[in-house]
């Protein structure tokens, strides 16, 4: 079983896990916001969450019913019943800057709106985004040099095709914000991920790396040596080399800054319960090939409980405050994978290019299946009490895909959905929109997370911020 | 075209070759510490996956650290310091660091700071660099043991720059002022990481002290010697894998009822023969790549020769099997190149082409965008009754065919190769026209003579040699390296093609021997 049972959780059943470790103050200072009598209305979000959902979605199944201010969810979005009030439906948003390969420069604008950048000589891939995901924005203002890591990246069952395993046009959302054109690599294992984030927590349970374990005046001295080695270096080498051995450094730094935060799990802070993954291959993307006949049953089975534990993990990783924003990624753009426990045994990808009956119903499947996780989600986050109110409430979850109908591949009136009270977001409705294009959307988050501007992305596809998400 | 000729008119005037600051990749780090220390548990295959970047995973260009790469390198680092220092180990690091008395504590760091860390950073380490890591020992010291203050020394040293990158700086050459060469340290690491994937082993750093790699031939000489050892098969398999549909053929699904024969283990079987095939052509054959087109054998075990209906072959190990030359001979017939690409039960002619087109003919055939991407539809199973007539109804479009025409013809000369690389005359019930023109290379009847066309076409030859340079540079081939490819592909062909010859061209180019004096 998973943490987020059915009881509410408060912050108190959190911190038992503690037993005698002494509490670091300063650490805790973080987590201890002010209680609030309502939800966030006139503050700044706290947290943010991006979650992509590969292949669009199925319109006619999709949109709900019923008026902006009382609608009856569709059958893809009615697992989302017991969060709906917190949820806004954004209908007629287009992804305008997808300009590029068909589903590479779906999942490059998703968090960017950026076009997709030229492709490099030799190659057909094409390039990555010009411009940072809002993402790593928000980090730097809240999360970067404040938590003990400025943005968690993960994803389930990951570079399935044409990527075999590697960082690629079409498996990237999430883009530096200190280096262009540079994207950011996800977790995959779900082990190693609890072992990082929770490891010190439960040394019952989580071998100790010794990296963690050394006295922190031990591990400072190391850093400082290699920080000093590395700017050595780089004034001895021309301004390209320079600029790669400087952002390495700049990643030390940062490092070493979190050090004197207090580490990671050297406060107190009761980990997710650790789920059994035993059969799942995080690097079975490696084996892929670009056709996805290369199927992997036993990883694909068993997607569900990876997913779950990533999401416990994710959820504690921004209660506990290890990070405020992160992202999930379902797949990434090709999802040639398959979904043993839906009785769906061809790949995803081939269902979205299949416009025949039985491919619209398998999307569909897939869809209502991607919403049940989102659920899951964001039911987690509303069970965990910040002092009178929610993680839920004091987030922003942005959910959405790279396509909007998964046959045509069309990047019109886009599934996007919002999730959340950070900032003051207004749930429990649809918001219509009229061929907005969705820069306007990204604009309208920073914004709720205080950041002023007006503008995000590619600035031909950006108008300002959307009126009534507040 | 971006995948297109590259200008090489400009060769008479010498071009300062790019030198990109590479860092360890992850096979390369895995090898390094098994060379360096004996850890064989591949440490970095848990660090983030590499960019895709010239299809290799090590392309110079496209090697950002993201927060969790820079993590890992930490941790990775502490964990491998702290078994290297355990009391069964730390003896290999020198033999005085089992237990020195503390008055000899600084002469024993020394001592490693001379050994170990002179070869995890490939280089001598200079004075001051010395003074540096001794500091930070006796700075850890002063609160910690002298194993622990010893492993953070290691700790810094395998997550510093030294160690993770291949910095180079070079030096002068008399008379010129373009550029710089190689060090001779800095030049070994050049030929190691090609050949081994891997730091330089005791002679090429002989090589190295003595000068002898200050010049093409003494450089040529190591590289011939380098190919000779075992750990070259190696980075040919890992470049191989990489460039042909064949690493995961294992995992290929298939229909059970209508491939009873197929399953997991022939997958890993069609695979070991196409590794077995390139790797004894190129390490103890004739070993040109025309050849490979055109070889009229292969290898088989008895497992895979009842699967190929092969008879007289017994037991487990791979042996040379003669084929007829009329339904199969050369690589482009072996069951793991043809059913490799198929991405279900029906076979289908576009990606076996892109195989042969844009992987190995080097040509750019962009994907579909915008009007023309709304116009793609994949052919219905069921529309007609072969192959080259479903594709060809759709391929013939307007919007299709431009792109088309040059890729689906090759896919057409293998449609006698079911999705499990078996033989068949017949699709449905009608006779397989195999036939096809394919502009780059000619016209063919069936899959035997496309491997002739191959084995004709300069184009093939030369992009063979262009996606070697690009993995053995770790780097996409850009126009500065205009002239590298064409002095290369020009010595590969008046050597015959031989891949090894051409392996060790790669260590004969202006790129390869210098650096520009300007750094980038």
């Amino acid at each position: 079983m998973n943490i987020l049972g059915k009881n509410k959780m408060h912050r108190r059943t959190l911190l038992t896990g503690a037993g005698s470790i002494a509490i670091a103050l300063p650490w805790l200072e973080c987590m201890g916001e002010k209680k609030l009598a309502h939800a966030q209305a006139g503050t700044v979000a706290k947290r943010f969450l991006s979650v992509y959902q590969p292949g669009g979605t199925i319109a006619d199944q999709f949109w709900p019913s019923g008026t902006p201010d009382a609608p009856v969810l569709s059958p893809i979005l009615k697992p989302l019943e017991s969060v709906k009030s917190k949820l806004l439906v954004l209908r007629g948003l287009d992804m305008a800057c997808a300009v590029g390969e068909q589903h590479q420069a779906g999942i490059i604008g998703f968090l960017t709106g950026s076009t997709q950048g030229a492709e490099k000589p030799g190659l057909t891939d094409g390039g990555y985004s010009y411009y940072p995901s809002i993402d790593q924005v928000i980090a730097t203002k809240i999360s970067k040099n404040i938590k003990a890591k400025a943005s968690l990246q993960m994803a389930v069952r990951w570079a399935t095709g044409v990527s075999h395993g590697l960082l690629h046009p079409i498996n990237a959302a999430n883009f530096e914000d200190s280096a262009q054109l540079s994207p950011i690599p996800p977790r995959l294992d779900p082990q190693q991920i609890f072992d990082d984030l929770f490891g010190t927590l439960t040394p019952a349970v989580a071998p100790t790396p010794a990296a963690n374990s050394a006295p922190l005046e031990r591990r400072k001295s190391i850093l400082d040596f290699v920080i000093g080695r590395y700017a050595e270096v780089s004034t001895r080498l021309g301004p390209i080399d320079r600029a790669k051995l400087e952002q390495h450094l700049t990643k030390i730094r940062e490092i070493e800054l979190g050090l004197s935060r207090g580490p990671v799990g050297s406060a107190t802070c009761r980990a997710p319960v650790r789920v059994d993954t035993a059969g799942y291959n995080p690097a079975t993307g490696l084996n892929s090939n670009e056709e996805g006949s290369i199927v992997d049953i036993s990883t694909d089975s068993l997607i569900p409980t990876v997913g779950k534990f990533m999401m416990d993990m994710m959820v504690m990783a921004l209660a506990c405050d290890i990070t405020a924003v992160g992202s999930l990624q379902w797949s990434d753009t090709e999802a040639k994978h398959t979904f043993p426990w839906l009785n769906l045994t061809t790949h995803h990808h081939a269902y979205q290019h299949d416009d025949s009956p039985e491919g619209i119903a398998a999307c569909a499947k897939i869809g209502t299946w991607y919403s049940e996780m989102h659920n899951y989600l964001l039911s987690a986050m509303d069970l965990v009490d910040m002092g009178g109110h929610t993680l839920l409430d004091e987030s922003v979850v942005f959910f959405g895909s790279e396509l909007s109908v998964s046959p045509t591949h069309a990047k019109n009136n886009m599934p996007f959905l919002l999730a959340g009270r950070g900032g003051g977001l207004r749930g429990g409705r649809l918001a219509v929109f009229n061929s907005t294009s969705h820069n306007n959307l990204l604009v309208s988050i920073l914004n709720l997370f205080g950041d002023p501007r007006t503008s995000y992305g590619d600035p031909q596809f950006c108008t300002g911020a959307l009126s009534g998400i507040a | 075209m971006p995948g297109g000729p590259i200008n090489a008119q400009a060769c008479s005037v010498p071009v300062a070759p790019s030198a990109p600051l590479r860092r360890l990749t992850r096979f390369e780090y895995n090898n390094t510490l098994r060379d360096l220390a004996s850890i064989t548990d591949n440490p970095a295959n848990a660090f983030p996956s590499e960019e895709s970047g010239n299809g290799f995973g090590n392309d110079a260009a496209a090697q950002s650290v993201p927060d969790i790469l820079a993590e890992k390198y930490i941790s990775t680092a502490a964990n491998i310091a702290s078994t290297l220092t355990q009391p069964a180990n730390v003896g290999n690091l020198a033999a005085c660091a089992s237990a020195p008395a503390v008055s000899d504590e600084l002469t024993c760091v020394r001592s490693v700071i001379d050994g170990f860390v002179a070869r995890a950073y490939r280089r001598t380490v200079q004075p001051a660099e010395a003074d540096g890591l001794a500091q930070l020992f006796q700075k850890v010291r002063v609160k910690e043991t002298f194993t622990s203050s010893l492993a953070a020394v290691l700790e810094a040293v395998l997550q510093g720059p030294d160690f993770l990158y291949k910095p180079e700086f070079g030096e002068p050459v008399p008379g010129r002022t373009d550029v710089l060469r190689p060090t001779g340290d800095e030049m070994a690491v050049r030929l190691s990481y090609l050949f081994f994937g891997s730091m330089p082993d005791p002679v090429l750093k002989q090589a190295a002290a003595s000068g002898e790699l200050q010049t093409p031939a003494g450089v040529q000489t190591q590289a011939r010697r380098l190919l000779a050892d075992p750990r070259a098969r190696q980075v040919t398999a890992f470049f191989f894998d990489n460039l042909l549909p064949i690493a995961a053929l294992s995992a290929l699904e298939r229909d059970k009822t209508l491939f009873p024969a197929w399953n997991a283990k022939i997958g890993s079987l069609l695979r070991q023969e196409t590794q077995t095939f390139l790797d004894r052509e190129i390490f103890e054959g004739p070993g040109t790549w025309p050849g490979m087109f055109t070889a009229k054998y292969t290898y088989m075990n008895d497992e895979l020769a009842a699967y190929y209906g092969v008879a007289g072959v017994s037991g487990s190990s791979f042996q040379q099997v003669a084929l007829d030359g009329l339904k199969r001979g050369g690589l482009l017939t072996q069951g793991g190149m043809v059913s490799g690409p198929i991405h279900s039960n029906q076979t289908n002619p576009v990606t076996r082409g892109a195989l042969i087109v844009k992987k190995l003919l080097c040509q750019s055939i962009p994907l579909p965008t915008g009007g023309v991407l709304a116009q793609v539809k994949v052919p219905e199973p069921t529309s007609a009754p072969t192959a080259r007539e479903r594709f060809s109804a759709h391929s013939s479009q307007a919007a299709c065919a431009p792109c088309h025409s040059n890729l689906d013809p090759a896919g057409f000369a293998l449609e006698n190769f079911d999705a499990v690389g078996q033989w068949r005359d017949q699709e449905n019930g009608v006779t397989i026209d195999a036939s096809g023109n394919l502009p780059l290379v000619g016209a063919f009847s069936g899959p035997v003579e496309l491997g002739q066309r191959m084995a004709e076409s300069p184009e093939a030859a030369q992009c063979f040699s262009r996606r070697w340079m690009e993995f053995g540079y770790g780097r996409v081939a850009g126009e500065r390296d205009a002239c590298a490819l064409k002095s290369t592909g020009e010595k590969f062909k008046a050597g015959g093609y031989n891949i090894k010859e051409l392996l060790v061209e790669l260590t004969q180019t202006d790129t390869f021997n210098y650096l520009p004096a300007v750094r980038e």
